[in-house]
């Protein structure tokens, strides 16, 4: 029998996650020449969740990755929670995950080798969820680890979902609460209960196959995944890439039990802040909304839902398809688009 | 003066310190607190400016001091259950510009009026959570006009201003708006609706 091996034990205690600042970001991308092609339909222009390029009139390849540090103590979930991050690219883009490679960072001198294998058994069983396949990867000897995917996955042209599809008057709605950073960093600092934070691991494996799937059949054109930089950063993208304003009832957004009381205490991860500063004026909050809450939008995400902009005719029957088809489902209407104003997002 | 020394921790662990030792000090009481870590004195600063204080951060070698004040605000925050139940809040009010000019008659005395009332709004101890701007009413929120960073400054400080969409495509003013959120017919009703109560001056 294999010794246990507590994966958080590999990162700097209290560490901050691990993305970059998107500013920062941005700023670098601004210097590289941008690829340019007729059959390219989503380039890195519009921040969207991966490239789409067309191979035909009936398929465009859906192109994505990402791998990060270990998020929570076993390898085996964290293997799920990684792939099911990575998967979460293509299903924003409105496509069928095909194939995928392993990406691998992992020093076999820290770590037993045992633990290499659960992480990639557990990558395999989302995968396979997934109804896609694993045809190979590539490992590097590096510590902390790191794990993710390149996902290779498929969409009809005409049913491309992209950053820049919402239109004034859509519905919003998000798929999964938001919380999991909070929540991570709770447990790191001794401040999430345990049922809380395994909440939050169940969340995080979950894919967004189901709610990708309602949003197809009832004509989603605008949607993207919240991951790194939070309900607001992502939304942000979103509106700006569809030239629209959001309004958001922070009230309404689904938090997960528990995260809230994680950053009341001060657990507030260094990629909220970062996150904070990358909206900026672009956001804002009404007076009746608090600091924690404020924070709690801007609280990096991994594995996080979808949003999606929705003709309001259809959102609440939206909503009741994506909840009966996945009994986990918690997705709500959280706010409506607005056409653009002097700032892209409003909560209130 | 408190003291809380967070040398040697790294984020979060500084803010979490911060929460505990503002709970225990009295209102107005100073506190200096020790940060060795760059991104948490960032971030220390960052949650400080948000509750209304400003700090005052001086660096000696690698350790920065931050000297501040406790926040008034209320340091615990309100429970997200609570901020759900949306109602009528008694106090609350919401202030209707439905024209350019305040009052009717001299059209240059409308525009100084309406000028005098943005400044005095805007300092007042409860202030509006909204301004709604509708008919002639929206051309107060485009860039040019004189009563636009009054309006700002009120939004600045968490007053949602919002402005009729079917006034300023009437108007034809879709490039020139400096402040504000569009909305709608639907938006403004509902708002003017659960207000405590209404003014319009």
């Amino acid at each position: 029998m294999n010794q246990k091996f507590d994966l958080l034990s590999t990162i700097e205690y209290g560490g901050c996650s691990s993305k970059l600042p998107a500013g920062l970001l941005s700023e670098v991308l601004k210097e590289l020449p941008v690829a340019v092609d007729p059959n390219l339909l989503v380039d890195v222009d519009t921040h969207d969740d991966a490239g789409v390029y067309r191979i035909n009139e009936e398929t465009a390849l859906i192109f994505t990755t990402d791998f990060f540090p270990p998020i929570c103590s076993d390898p085996f979930e964290f293997g799920e929670i990684a792939a099911a991050n990575a998967l979460s690219d293509v299903y924003a883009m409105g496509g069928t995950p095909l194939l995928a490679l392993n990406l691998m960072m992992f020093s076999q001198e820290k770590i037993p080798m045992h633990v290499f294998g659960e992480i990639l058994k557990g990558g395999n069983e989302k995968v396979r969820e997934a109804s896609a396949l694993i045809v190979g990867g590539h490992t590097i000897d590096d510590h902390p680890p790191k794990y993710g995917l390149a996902v290779v996955g498929t969409v009809h042209p005409d049913k491309l979902i992209t950053n820049a599809g919402a239109r004034p008057g859509d519905r919003l709605i998000l798929t999964k609460s938001i919380g999991t950073g909070a929540l991570v960093s709770g447990q790191k600092n001794g401040l999430s209960k345990p049922e809380h934070y395994r909440m939050a691991l169940h969340q995080m494996k979950r894919l967004n196959l189901n709610a990708a799937q309602a949003a197809g059949k009832f004509g989603v054109k605008g949607m993207t995944d919240i991951t790194g930089f939070g309900l607001a950063g992502h939304a942000l993208k979103m509106a700006d890439a569809s030239q629209v304003s959001f309004r958001i009832h922070t009230g309404q957004v689904p938090l997960l039990p528990g995260s809230f009381d994680v950053f009341e205490k001060g657990s507030i991860p260094g990629a909220t802040f970062r996150n904070l500063e990358f909206t900026g004026k672009e956001v804002h909050f009404t007076r009746s909304v608090g600091y924690n809450l404020k924070m709690l939008v801007h609280d990096a995400q991994t594995s996080g839902g979808l949003l999606m902009a929705v003709n309001p005719d259809h959102a609440e029957q939206l909503v009741r398809e994506i909840n009966q088809t996945d009994p986990d489902s918690g997705a709500v209407i959280i706010g409506e688009v607005l056409p653009r104003s002097p700032r892209i997002l409003y909560f209130e | 003066m408190k003291i809380i020394d967070t040398n040697g921790f790294k984020c979060p662990q500084p803010l979490i310190m911060l929460k505990e030792g503002l709970q225990e000090m009295e209102q107005g009481e100073n506190v200096t607190i020790y940060t060795d870590n760059e991104t948490s004195l960032k971030n220390l600063v960052t949650y400080l400016r948000d509750q209304g204080v400003e700090p005052e951060v001086s660096s000696n070698e690698k350790v920065h001091a931050i000297v501040t004040r406790r926040p008034e605000a209320n340091l615990i925050d309100t429970d997200p259950a609570a901020y759900c139940e949306t109602g009528i809040v008694v106090n609350n009010y919401v202030v209707c510009i439905k024209s350019e000019l305040m009052g009717e008659g001299d059209p240059e005395l409308g525009k100084v009026l309406m000028e005098t009332f943005m400044d005095n709004l805007k300092l007042q101890e409860q202030l509006p959570t909204h301004v709604v701007l509708y008919n002639s009413g929206v051309k107060l929120a485009m860039k040019q006009s004189s009563v636009c960073s009054s309006l700002s400054e009120l939004e600045e400080l968490g007053t949602r201003v919002m402005l009729c969409g079917s006034c300023i495509d009437h108007y034809g003013l879709q490039y020139d708006i400096g402040v504000g959120m569009i909305s709608d017919m639907v938006v403004i009703t509902e708002t003017m609706a659960v207000a405590g109560h209404v003014i319009y001056p």
